[in-house]
């Protein structure tokens, strides 16, 4: 457990000492929360359209902000397998469950302080413009982003260990466009139908984000728990999958 | 006991040899130098002997422990500071030593100690708040050895130590290796002829992934018939070359 919190412990620090980290997972998101706040505002009432109404939006957005958690555990991990930090790592007892321990745990850490902090910025917000939003959904929302951040963790780790700096970065672009769209953080993908749902169904993203609205909402209907339960589906395989790459690949490192 | 032992080691790679059937022997305590040109092995040989690379053949032993059969017993003995800097850039010179004593599973009391020990050892007091990616070469390089120290292994694996740096950076590590002489035993590679000579208690000269000569300078010289270190090196990689093109 000492190698895994020392590990973890640095792994963090690495990530909060890092200006960009900021401006990606906080300073990013909460502006598309104030312009997309603004988008609403200008809609006109009868148009009908709710997708960007803050009581949504927070949801959303702090689906959004996770995404960039994802890129940073890429990133973080890409790095220091292309420099000699981990080689000399791997020279001390630690083994490949420490270092895998040790990336997960403070990408984790730092996902629930990100989620957290949007969430209440999207509170103040809703204040602001006079929308109301339930503080104790807004916290069970946090609770329903949980499957979601070991998703956006895990996809971190398995793109970070199979790709370099320059690489992982790029793909990790793609989960977050794909995942912003698909998941409907930015239209209202259940009004769209056809085609466009069925693949919003199929993948995770989507189901991560209703999951989180539907908390905000208070609504634990049947359909929360699917929800729940398919993106805690694609966090397990994801999260089994990562480390079984990570695994293969410190064994090939040594090789 | 020795405190490496290596049989027939030999690392190929898909085209390449890049260790041939090694046999070497460093004795407790001692301060042994693999020297060599670039691609001759060294770092090879190094890697396979800190269980970073999985020999192809033959055998090798740390301490009496097989990197093979017990790569765990091995790295809890020996530490490493490999050619690149390899420092957390974003921690400072405390923490990063820190970092590693909770590798190490070191107790608090245990662990404010052998820090003040290293920042002492490597008179890194006035850069012990600064984070390491602000640090120069030489620092960041005193550092590297010191985390690898810290960890108070038995065998220390020094790989291109001052390559890169200034003379009196070079010098001022230099100082720091001469320190830990006959307290532990350091595996240095090199292709510094220069700091071979002036650290080094046996020399290796590592040609095409062999030793093509070992011993002490003096012994060295005796057999090439050559003054100093480089000319000695020179006179054997000669003889070597034209032994190997027969």
């Amino acid at each position: 457990m000492n190698k895994i919190n020392a590990f973890a412990k640095r792994n963090f620090l690495e990530i909060i000492r890092d200006p960009l980290s900021y401006i990606f997972c906080l300073g990013f998101p909460l502006v598309m929360l104030v312009v997309m706040t603004l988008v609403n505002e200008s809609i006109p009432a009868e148009a009908g359209m709710t997708v960007f109404r803050i009581d949504n939006l927070a949801g959303g957005i702090a689906f959004f902000g996770l995404t960039f958690v994802m890129l940073f555990t890429s990133l973080s991990i890409a790095k220091d397998r292309s420099g000699a930090f981990l080689v000399r790592l791997y020279a001390t007892p630690m083994k490949s469950g420490d270092f895998i321990a040790g990336y997960i745990l403070p990408m984790g850490i730092l996902a629930v302080i990100q989620v957290v902090i949007s969430l209440i910025f999207s509170y103040i917000v809703s204040l602001i413009v006079g929308v109301s939003i339930n503080p104790l959904g807004l916290l069970l929302a946090v609770v329903a982003l949980l499957p979601t951040m070991i998703l956006l963790v895990s996809f971190g780790l398995f793109f970070g260990t199979l790709f370099n700096e320059k690489s992982a970065p790029g793909l990790c672009s793609i989960i977050i466009s794909l995942g912003s769209f698909l998941g409907g953080v930015f239209f209202d993908a259940e009004s769209t139908g056809g085609v466009l749902l069925n693949i919003c169904n199929v993948l995770p993203f989507f189901h991560g984000v209703k999951a989180a609205r539907m908390a905000c909402a208070l609504d634990f209907s049947g359909d929360f728990f699917i929800h729940l339960a398919i993106t805690a589906g694609y966090a397990l395989v994801v999260l089994v999958l990562s480390i079984v790459v990570f695994k293969n690949k410190m064994r090939a490192d040594l090789k | 006991m020795n405190a490496i032992e290596t049989r027939k080691l030999t690392k190929r790679y898909k085209t390449k040899t890049a260790v041939s059937e090694l046999d070497l022997t460093v004795n407790e305590g001692e301060l042994f130098a693999l020297l060599g040109v670039n691609g001759a092995g060294k770092t090879t040989t190094v890697r396979m002997l800190s269980c970073l690379s999985e020999p192809t053949s033959g055998e090798c032993f740390v301490c009496g422990k097989s990197c093979i059969k017990e790569p765990q017993a091995v790295k809890e003995i020996i530490d490493i500071s490999p050619q690149d800097t390899a420092v957390a850039d974003n921690l400072t010179v405390f923490e990063n030593l820190r970092l590693i004593c909770g590798i190490y599973g070191y107790s608090k009391e245990k662990t404010t100690a052998k820090i003040e020990e290293m920042i002492t050892l490597f008179n890194m007091d006035e850069v012990r708040n600064s984070r390491s990616k602000t640090l120069s070469g030489g620092w960041k390089r005193k550092l590297s050895i010191a985390m690898a120290l810290i960890s108070e292994p038995k065998v220390l694996f020094l790989d291109e130590p001052t390559l890169g740096l200034d003379v009196l950076a070079r010098r001022d590590l230099w100082s720091v290796v001469e320190e830990l002489k006959g307290k532990i035993t350091i595996v240095l590679t090199t292709h510094h002829m220069e700091e071979a000579e002036h650290l080094a208690d046996r020399i290796a000269i590592m040609l095409e992934g062999q030793i093509a000569a070992l011993g002490t300078l003096a012994e060295l010289e005796e057999l090439s018939g050559k003054q100093g270190l480089e000319e000695s090196f020179v006179a054997i990689a000669e003889k070597y070359g034209k032994k190997a093109a027969r």
